[in-house]
Order: structure tokens, then C-alpha cells, then sequence
């Protein structure tokens, strides 16, 4: 038996009954359009949220006093305290105080109210790329230079359109040469900006405003990242020597946050895809109903088919085959749909709203969505093909 | 007549079907044989078995008793495959409502048999292609059924039946569905093809159709009551 043959005939079949054909293919375009379409959303979502955080460097954790204990205030830690862990702890290059300050600015006739806050070099700073100048380098940080980079939204604030690079600004009682401006920043779905509008070398910010002041956060920048896990040990350890084991902190770095929000999503994602399994069944009953009717409709065909010589195992072989090409027909054109679909709200609201160009798993989508459309007309497929094939062809042939 | 071996051959075969818990006798022991190039008209009035008789002989069903031998191979416990395996090789047929395929054309409706015999796709069309000629559609091979007469379409279910070269051709009432003028165009058909030596058996109620016939065999209450040349050179 010649497959390719076999092939043939059942395209014939369905392209001289085109609209039997289209019909039945509806509901496999639909279920392999949904499928391809949710999972490709689920993906740019994901890749969205996560890209969120792109702001946020990798190359840094967080260090909090854990706020559920007896005496947080014992918690507290002062300046010379994340200087001495700086410098006790391998791999930690520098330690940053979490905080800000909000103070009057003055540039030219206007005096706006902008959040200050410290910045490491330029390693460890913030993805946002520049519109103007230049971040804040090393040298910076070493010298503790009145040096400041501008967010996007403070240079509108102090309506600035040009290169302000070279002038200089007051922010509170000190004057800063601003040597850099943001540009928008990478923001999700979920607006959370990590940029200060005012962003200072953090070691002018210890002098300035740390100074004194107790400490609950820290941002604590390391020099190998592979290392990040057990520096985080590490810092921990230290801690808990300094302020005795009674007294927590916990960390945070990057990769927690990913996980956490990738675990999410891919909860959302797997009932997403259910759904879209859902509708596939329901595609599948569409085929067994279509194919059913078929074969109903069929009868006195089948009869003449085996009346002529054709057996049971053929007319079986024929359907099944039926069955197959109409659901190849229904997949390819669902995928066409979903492909589109899914690129066009990926590119549209996705990548549109929050900037960020996710990894789309396209082949897998397209993948599972054809390989159970595939699976589901198979299983639906076989029944129909097995009422034809069993038909007698007396009775058959006399069916009106 | 003895010297050449009947293509043909029943033996007091007997068919009864059970309707509940009712047995119905269709056939009550028949025999007859049919040799090579014979043109037999079966005849009866309906409920005779003729029927019955004709499903038998074109091994879409099995005698209840009785051995049926075709072209020398006895059918009559045979299969479900094997049988078709036989309708496919040895056996054409001819229908009252012709059976193509609607939206499929003449062309490929006559290659419909070579499909199941697992020709390829060149040789089928070809020798399809031969047999609507030899039928006088050679200008119609694209057409659908829908767009053909009565008797276009009963001369591509005639050229269907023959394309496999089969050792019988069987027409249940083939001018059942056709004007009078259309039926003694196939019944010409038929008389040519029987010329040519092909074995023809046609199962009919109409007198007229069956006078062309060379051999009358009649049927009523399953069972033979007559079997008679007519006289047809």
C-alpha cells in the first residue's frame, strides 16, 4: 500500500468537497491559533516582567534588617559598620546605604523638589541608558566629587532640553556639576522606577547625608557574580558576629527576584495553555462530530468504494488518512494565525508598553500546539474511520 | 460445453436470513453454471431472491449452503478481505444509480478501482483514460458526474466496472434510471462488449432489456423456474 497514494486520494476528496473540508478545519484554526497566541503572550509577558527588573544590576544583593523580630532597632547599622564589612568580606567591592532624601533643587529661575540618592560607578549602576554625558565613573566615587546624573524626569523638571553637561546644579545646601542625563528607563508592565532623579557618587552621599544616621538597608555590590550566593552567606555570617545571632537580616538579589516572578508566570502560563488544550479537544469532538456526518453522508460512497474491491482495512486506512491531511490543513492555517497573532500583541502592547524584547519560544509553541492538535485528531479520527470500514456494502450501497 | 471450464459454477446454493428470531429463506437451493462469454439476463419479480442471488454472485455476501465457484476458486467460505480481494480482480459492477463520485471526474472515477489495486497514479489515469474511449467518452474524461447525462454516466460506471479487466460484469437494473432511447444505447453497449467475449450477467425486471440477453435465467420463490436461450445471436 502505497501511502503517498492513499495521501493523494484524500486530497482530492477534500478539495471536491471544499466547504465539508473548511468547516471541519475551523475549529483546529481556532484551538492551534489560541494555543500558539497564549503561549507567546505568557512568554512576552514573562520576559517582560523579568526585563522589569533589567534596571536593577545583577552584580549587587540587598541586605535588610529582617523587620519581624523583637528589637529592630538593635538592627541598626552605622556607616563605619558597612565600611568594616566592606572591607572584612571577600568579593564585596562595595556597600551601599539603601535611602534618598528629597530636597529643594535650584537650576536656573526654577526650584523643583527632587529625590537624591547615592550611585556606584558606572559597573554597578543602572542599565538606563544615557541621553546626556556620562555616568558616574570610579574615579568619582574615589575622589567623593560633587558630581550628579540627572533621571529623565528630573531634566524636564529643571526643563532641561539640551546638554546641560558642564553646568551645575544646587541640590539642597551643596552644588553638583552635572556630568550625565538618563534617558527613559526600561520600565514593565508594572511601573517601578529604580533611578533617583538625582543620582550622587554614594560616597558624597555617606559624608553628606548618611552620616550619623542608622542604616536598615544596604545595597551591596560584589566583584564576581558567579560568587553572589555565598557572598551573601557571608555577609550574613559577618552580621551576625557584629550584632549577635539573636539579630536577622535577610538578602535579595536579582536572581530571587527572577525566580519568583518566573515561578508566576509560568503558573499563569500553564493555565493559559490548558485552556488552550481545552478548546483543542473541543476542536477534536468538531472533527469526530464532522467526521461522523461524513461518513453518514458518505455511506453509499463507502459501499460503492467496497463493492469495487476495496477493503476494510483500506477504507479504514483512507479516512484515517482524512482525518490527518484535515487536521495538517487546520494546523498549518492555525499556526499561520497564531504566529501572527501572537508577534502582532507581542510587538504591539508587550514590547510597545514596557520596552523590553523578550525571547519568544516560538518553536515549542508551535511544537505543542500542532503536536496535540495532531494527537487529538488521531484519537477523534479513528473512530469515524472504523464506522466507514465496517460498513456492509449491500446495505451501503441501498442507503438513501 | 462440458470441454470448457464454466467461469460460473453454483451448487444448490441456499441463503436465509434472520430477521429476530425468524428465519427468512431468500434462496432454496440454486445451481446453474455460466460459461466464458455467456450474456444472461437473471429475471423475477421482486422478493424472488434475484437479488439476493446477484449479491451472491458478485461475492458481497456468502451463500448460508451450497458452493459457489468463480473462474475456478470456490468463494463461498471466504473471508471478508479475501472477497474483496476477488470483487477487486474478477468482478465488475454496474448500478441502477450508477454510484460515482459527484464532484470527481469521469477520469477519475474510472480509476477509483485501479487505486485499490495499488496502481500508480500515470498508469491508472492512462488506462482509465483507455476505457472511457473505449466507452466513446474520450471528449467527457474531465467532466463530473453532474455535468454528464444519465447514459454518460452509466457508461463511465460501465467503464469503471471494466477497467480491471474483470473475468465477469455484473449490472443490477442498469437501465433502471434511463429513458427507453438511452437504454438501447447501453443494451448496444453491453451487446458490443459481449461480442468482444466478455461474460456479462445482468439482473433485470423488464422483459424488453432482458430479450437482448442471449440466456434467460428466472427466479421466483428463490428458486430457478426457468433457463433458456433466447434466441440472441
Amino acid at each position: 500500500m502505497k501511502l503517498d497514494a492513499y495521501w493523494r486520494e484524500a486530497m482530492s476528496v477534500l478539495l471536491a468537497n471544499r466547504a465539508r473540508t473548511i468547516l471541519t478545519a475551523l475549529g483546529l484554526v481556532i484551538g492551534v491559533t489560541a494555543v500558539i497566541a497564549i503561549r507567546v503572550l505568557g512568554a512576552g509577558m514573562s520576559g517582560a516582567v523579568g526585563g522589569l527588573l533589567g534596571a536593577l544590576s545583577e552584580r549587587s544583593f540587598f541586605v535588610v534588617a529582617n523587620v519581624q523580630q523583637a528589637d529592630f532597632t538593635r538592627a541598626a547599622l552605622r556607616l563605619n559598620d558597612l565600611q568594616r564589612l566592606q572591607a572584612a568580606v571577600p568579593n564585596v567591592v562595595a556597600v551601599i546605604p539603601l535611602g534618598g532624601a528629597r530636597e529643594r533643587a535650584e537650576y536656573g529661575h526654577l526650584t523643583p523638589r527632587l529625590a537624591i540618592g547615592p550611585e556606584p560607578d558606572e559597573r554597578y549602576a543602572t542599565s538606563t541608558p544615557l541621553r546626556f554625558g556620562r555616568k558616574i565613573d570610579a574615579d568619582d566615587v574615589v575622589q567623593a566629587r560633587h558630581v550628579a546624573v540627572l533621571s529623565d524626569a528630573a531634566a524636564s523638571k529643571l526643563g532641561i532640553t539640551s546638554d546641560p553637561t558642564g553646568t551645575s546644579l544646587r541640590v539642597g545646601e551643596h552644588r553638583y556639576l552635572i556630568v550625565g542625563v538618563l534617558g527613559k528607563s526600561a520600565q514593565g508592565i508594572i511601573p517601578v522606577n529604580v533611578d533617583y532623579q538625582v543620582a550622587i557618587p554614594y560616597t558624597v552621599y555617606d559624608r553628606e547625608y548618611v552620616r550619623g544616621h542608622a542604616i536598615l538597608a544596604a545595597d551591596v555590590l560584589v566583584a564576581d557574580v558567579g560568587q553572589i550566593a555565598k557572598t551573601q552567606g557571608a555577609v550574613l555570617d559577618w552580621l551576625h558576629t557584629l550584632k549577635g545571632s539573636r539579630v536577622r537580616y535577610q538578602t535579595f538579589d536579582r536572581q530571587t527576584f527572577d525566580k519568583a516572578i518566573d515561578g508566576i508566570f509560568n503558573v499563569v502560563t500553564l493555565v493559559v495553555a490548558f485552556i488552550g488544550a481545552i478548546s483543542l479537544v473541543v476542536a477534536g469532538i468538531g472533527i469526530l462530530n464532522i467526521m461522523l456526518v461524513s461518513v453518514a453522508e458518505r455511506t453509499r460512497e463507502i459501499g460503492l468504494r467496497k463493492a469495487i474491491g476495496a477493503t476494510r482495512g483500506q477504507i479504514m486506512l483512507q479516512f484515517f488518512i482524512e482525518a490527518l491531511a484535515l487536521s495538517m490543513f487546520g494546523c498549518l492555517i492555525g499556526l499561520v494565525f497564531g504566529v501572527a497573532i501572537g508577534a502582532l500583541v507581542d510587538d504591539l502592547a508587550i514590547v510597545k508598553l514596557s520596552g523590553v524584547v523578550a525571547p519568544i519560544p516560538w518553536l515549542s509553541s508551535i511544537t505543542i500546539a500542532v503536536g496535540f492538535a495532531t494527537i487529538v485528531t488521531l484519537a477523534f479520527g479513528t473512530y469515524p474511520a472504523w464506522r466507514a470500514a465496517n460498513l456492509d456494502p449491500i446495505e451501503a450501497l441501498r442507503y438513501e | 460445453m462440458n470441454d470448457v471450464q464454466p467461469v460460473i459454477a453454483v451448487r444448490d446454493v441456499t441463503k436465509v436470513y434472520r430477521l429476530g428470531t425468524v428465519d427468512v429463506p431468500a434462496l432454496r437451493g440454486v445451481s446453474f453454471t455460466i460459461a466464458p462469454g455467456e450474456y444472461v439476463a437473471i429475471m423475477g419479480p421482486s422478493g424472488s431472491g434475484k437479488s439476493t442471488l446477484m449479491n451472491l454472485l458478485g461475492c458481497l455476501d456468502r451463500p448460508t449452503t451450497g458452493a459457489y465457484l468463480l473462474d475456478g476458486v470456490d468463494v463461498s467460505r471466504l473471508g471478508d478481505d479475501e472477497l474483496a480481494h476477488i470483487r477487486l480482480r474478477k468482478l465488475g459492477f454496474v448500478f441502477q444509480g450508477f454510484n460515482l463520485l459527484a464532484r470527481t471526474s469521469a477520469l477519475r472515477n474510472v480509476a477509483l478501482p485501479l487505486f485499490y489495486a495499488g496502481l500508480g497514479n500515470r498508469e491508472r489515469s492512462a488506462r482509465a483514460a483507455a476505457q472511457l474511449t473505449a466507452v466513446g467518452l474520450a471528449d467527457r474524461m474531465g467532466h463530473a458526474p453532474s455535468e454528464l447525462s444519465g447514459g454518460q454516466q452509466q457508461r463511465v460506471a460501465i467503464a469503471r466496472a471494466l477497467v480491471n479487466d474483470p473475468a465477469v460484469l455484473l449490472a443490477d437494473e442498469p437501465t433502471g434510471n434511463l429513458d427507453s432511447q438511452t437504454s438501447e444505447e447501453i443494451m448496444g453497449l453491453f451487446e458490443d462488449l459481449n461480442r468482444t467475449g466478455r461474460t456479462i450477467i445482468m439482473v433485470t425486471h423488464d422483459e424488453d432489456v432482458a430479450s437482448h440477453a442471449k440466456r434467460i435465467i428466472r427466479v421466483r420463490d428463490g428458486r430457478i423456474v426457468g433457463d433458456e436461450p433466447t434466441g440472441q445471436k
